[in-house]
């Protein structure tokens, strides 16, 4: 009886490999890779024809590269997707009207130029933009790509039917005109200043434009295999391969705006995570891998020159922040749930944290001193007041300014002062996500801290929890914390609503955005007024005013700019990058060197 | 006994009942899937209601469940979150993966097992012995991702430092029809999963065997003068085997939700990492559509050596 029960098992065991033997995934549709037998030359006003209709054949011998992708996209269209990674690729194969270059200028991608008051572009009132597209542009299967497209774009985005992830901004237009071919007349309801991160590809900003002869009559297209892998492209390639979990295969787009791309063949290699991807760069079975942390870069400068490290410091940033808990609010505004941390509504307290970390120390050691310590919450970008400088680490001004404050040395070390009537121990939460690095800064910082007598008691929770919505008890929702730390950006559109007094999230408004829980009615009304005009000379000087107020107030700890930490291969040149545009900018341009 | 195996039936059903809520609170509790753009500048709070509400969050929990559960007992897993594919789909196509790594893992660690239990059992004590055990010890002890990395760090990178042949990180993108590039790329997780696995099992067939050739029926064959070899491979093994025999069939299921680690760290697109990648995401369809495949198949597969049992142990009587 016994056999039989081997033979049983037997059995079992070899069905599975049965299952397993029926091999590996097939790869998904792909467009047909036959491409003509010669290159052809970007499109032109004297022969407006496509170059091509398919994409560009891999010959023998040809240049290739192969990317490491720790997150699979989850589709490849810019207004179905919120991914990094997935923004990644579409800028190689969705473009928009705009994009910022490596310097981060707003430059014009299949537009002539930036609309602007002075070209014309921009009306009186603010209220109408007129974008002029490039004659001769083509969709990668020799469609033209008309002012047709752009309004077909923002119809999709507005359908109802179908589940884009943000309709912001696209919300304010009115109407769009399509005098001709090239002309695309856009009309607001209501001013929009940040009007330039529509329809086009930027930091924090994901736009481009959709084919209509593809998609038109289409609904629900955020199941369409459109999005999941565009079979057309108006970017440098086009996604000809994508074997799920696996890798993806791009090819040159015959009918590129600016000629077709240096490279033959661009492969995305979907990994684990950094380490994965690191081992792979050493053995060269990648040659470059985009989404290394700042935690990474002592030990990718440690590998130069076998490998070689480009870090863009960018306009995010990590901070810390007080909660400041106005329960009544001022004048009925900010009315916030939880109290805060009594102490901290004392500036001198605020500053005297600030003055007590040492934030250089942590970007020259933890950080390699690849990136700096900005003075406000707009660095590497032209709305930085660049007037402001950050301060110096200073624990005797800091131990000073408690002092002033009242809050002495206790027997345990720690100091104690009178807050509203009540002896408070300086000992408070600090609440942020598990990252390593995170970890790693708040050690210090509470190594530093603990020097001045002051307890800061990091606590690190997963992202999940921490920025959990009110309803389910997110620290930061709730205000349910002390001192608070997370990296944000506001770029390259400047606003925020962070500091708004109505913002603050409560019972009765669970959804506010203003995590400081920090009403201050006059820098809530500055704000309010950087988003009053399309004039960039006065939003920035709003802004200047802004950036003092906020530094002279110590609201914020500003720790450190946030960079993109890039890995590659000698072979492989990427040219020029910066923070607002990372490395994809310019695709087209990426060559390897045997 | 048909009584008995609609009893059992029954029982899974109800057990599955069970693993299903355990699951759904378990998955549900470890953090919101909008988390992730609770930063993002590019979505306002009204995209955030929106997306919450298009993906049914804004449900209460049970109606979520029951919702999930209705599909799920159509053979309907759902739709991920965030790739907006069907999870059927995105298993079917990492399944095989996870199968082949697995199985070949899972055969080379029985064959070694099977090796160095039996000649530690049969060298007891011997310099042999202290030294399997030692690296038996050793294997056991070392967490897979120290061993999974440590492997590929030495055959891998430093190997071509060195100027020597190397084994590829399995990051490439490679050619999965050429059977030379396929065994190339599963030499590394293979070896990473069989070093672990071979260790404990191989700690099992030793104690197994030992215990077999205790008992008077060796002393019998012995006694009537057959050879040692026949003696254990013949008497001895079959026996001493059976039980490592139950806890491989056992195993099975387990092997479809395949290894995280192993698939991480060699970049195998296996169900391994889907789980991992789609946990980390709160993707809750996907993570709950791989527990519910990996539960079914335990709980089937337990109701069958249940059964079987039934037949091939006449200890087992049902009233």
């Amino acid at each position: 009886m016994k056999q039989k029960l081997y033979v049983l098992l037997s059995l079992l065991v070899l069905a599975s490999m049965v299952l397993a033997a029926c091999g590996t995934p097939a790869p998904t549709d792909a467009p047909a890779t036959e491409a003509p037998a010669t290159e052809a030359p970007a499109p032109t006003e004297e022969a407006c024809a496509p170059a091509g209709t398919e994409p560009i054949a891999f010959p023998d011998g040809g240049k290739s590269v192969t990317g490491a992708f720790d997150q699979e996209p989850d589709a490849i269209s810019p207004y179905f997707t919120q991914m990094s990674f997935a923004i990644w690729v579409t800028q190689l194969t969705l473009v928009g009207l705009g994009e910022w270059d490596d310097t981060g200028a707003f430059v014009p991608e299949l537009a002539v130029e930036v609309p602007t008051a002075d070209n014309g572009g921009v009306s009186a009132d603010g209220l109408t933009i007129t974008w002029k597209l490039q004659d001769c542009l083509f969709w990668s299967d020799g469609t033209p790509l008309t002012s047709e497209d752009v309004k077909f774009t923002w119809e999709v985005v507005m359908d109802e039917g179908n589940a884009v992830s943000s309709r912001t901004g696209y919300d304010k237009i009115a109407s769009i005109d399509t005098p001709d071919a090239t002309t695309v007349v856009i009309t607001f309801s209501e001013l929009y200043p940040p009007w330039p991160t529509l329809f086009t590809q930027g930091p924090n900003n994901t736009g481009g434009i959709l084919p209509k002869h593809v998609l038109e009559g289409k609904t629900a297209l955020e199941t369409d295999p459109f999005t999941r892998q565009p079979t057309v492209s108006s970017g440098p390639f086009v996604i000809t391969e994508w074997v799920p979990g696996d890798y993806m295969t791009l090819l040159p787009n015959p009918n590129f705006y600016k000629g077709r791309a240096i490279l033959d063949r661009v492969q995305i290699r979907f990994v684990a995570d950094s380490a994965a991807a690191l081992a792979a760069l050493q053995t060269g079975d990648v040659d470059w891998y985009p989404n290394f942390s700042e935690g990474d870069i002592a030990t990718l400068d440690a590998l130069q020159p076998d490998v070689v490290l480009t870090v863009l410091p960018g306009s995010n940033f990590e901070h810390y922040f007080f909660n400041l808990g106005k329960v009544e609010g001022t004048d009925g505004r900010g009315v916030a749930d939880n109290e805060g941390f009594c102490p901290f509504k004392d500036v001198r307290v605020r500053k005297a944290i600030t003055l007590g970390i040492n934030r250089q120390a942590v970007v020259d050691t933890l950080l390699s001193g690849y990136t700096s310590v900005p003075a406000s919450q707009w660095p590497n970008s032209e709305w930085y007041n660049s007037s402001l400088t950050p301060d110096a680490y200073d624990p005797e001004g800091a131990a000073a300014l408690l002092e002033e404050a009242g809050y002495t040395l206790g027997a345990d070390g720690i100091r104690v002062g009178d807050c509203n009537g009540e002896q408070t121990r300086l000992s408070f939460n600090f609440e942020t996500t598990t990252a390593p690095i995170r970890i790693s800064i708040a050690t210090a910082a509470q190594a530093d801290l603990a020097q001045i007598g002051v307890e800061f008691i990091p606590i690190h929770t997963p992202a999940g929890t921490f920025f959990g919505q009110y309803v389910d008890g997110g620290p930061l929702t709730t205000g349910n914390y002390d001192m608070g730390g997370y990296t944000t950006g506001f770029y390259p559109d400047p606003y925020t609503n962070n500091y708004l007094c109505e913002q603050i999230p409560n019972a009765a408004q669970p959804d506010g955005v203003n995590w400081y829980h920090n009403c201050d009615p006059f820098l809530s009304d500055l704000m309010e007024t950087v988003n009053s005009s399309v004039d960039p000379a006065t939003r920035k000087a709003i802004l200047d005013e802004a950036q003092a107020y906020i530094a002279e107030n110590y609201y914020v700890i500003m720790m450190y700019a946030r960079a993109n930490v890039i890995g590659s291969t000698p072979r492989f040149q990427i040219g020029p990058a910066g923070g607002s545009s990372n490395m994809n900018w310019a695709a087209e341009n990426w060559d390897v060197t045997e | 006994m048909w009584s008995y195996i609609v009893r059992r039936i029954f029982q899974g059903l109800f057990t599955l009942l069970i693993i299903t809520v355990l699951c759904f609170l378990l998955t549900r509790f470890s953090g919101d899937p909008l988390a992730q753009y609770a930063t993002n500048p590019r979505m306002s709070a009204e995209d955030k209601e929106a997306l919450r509400e298009r993906l049914g969050l804004n449900d209460p929990l049970y109606v979520q469940y029951f919702k999930w559960l209705g599909l799920a007992v159509q053979g309907d897993l759902g739709q991920s979150f965030f790739a907006k594919q069907p999870v059927s789909e995105m298993i079917g196509t990492r399944l095989p993966n996870t199968l082949i790594l697995m199985f070949t893992a899972e055969i080379i660690t029985v064959s070694f097992a099977l090796l160095l239990g039996i000649i530690s059992a049969v060298k007891q004590y011997s310099l042999t012995d202290n030294i399997i055990t030692t690296f038996s010890f050793i294997g056991f002890s070392v967490p897979i991702f120290f061993s999974a990395l440590g492997l590929m760090l030495i055959f891998a990178v430093q190997f071509k430092e060195w100027g020597l042949p190397y084994l590829p990180t399995g990051a490439a993108v490679w050619d999965k029809s050429d059977p030379v590039e396929y065994i190339k790329n599963l030499i590394l997780p293979v070896s990473a999963l069989a070093l672990v696995n071979t260790a404990g099992y191989s700690r099992f067939v030793r104690t197994s065997i030992l215990e077999v050739l205790g008992q008077d029926y060796i002393r019998t064959a012995r006694a009537k003068g057959l050879n040692g070899r026949t003696v254990l491979f013949k008497h001895a093994l079959r026996n001493a085997a059976l039980p490592l025999v139950t806890i491989v069939g056992l195993d099975i299921p387990f092997l479809l939700g395949g290894a995280i680690v192993t698939e991480s760290v060699y970049s195998w697109p296996g169900m391994g990492r889907l789980f991992w990648e789609y946990a980390q995401r709160s993707d809750y369809p996907v993570v709950l559509g791989i527990l519910l495949i990996i539960s079914t198949a335990v709980v089937v597969l337990t109701i069958v050596t249940d059964v079987i049992y039934t037949f091939v142990d006449p200890r087992i009587k049902l009233g």
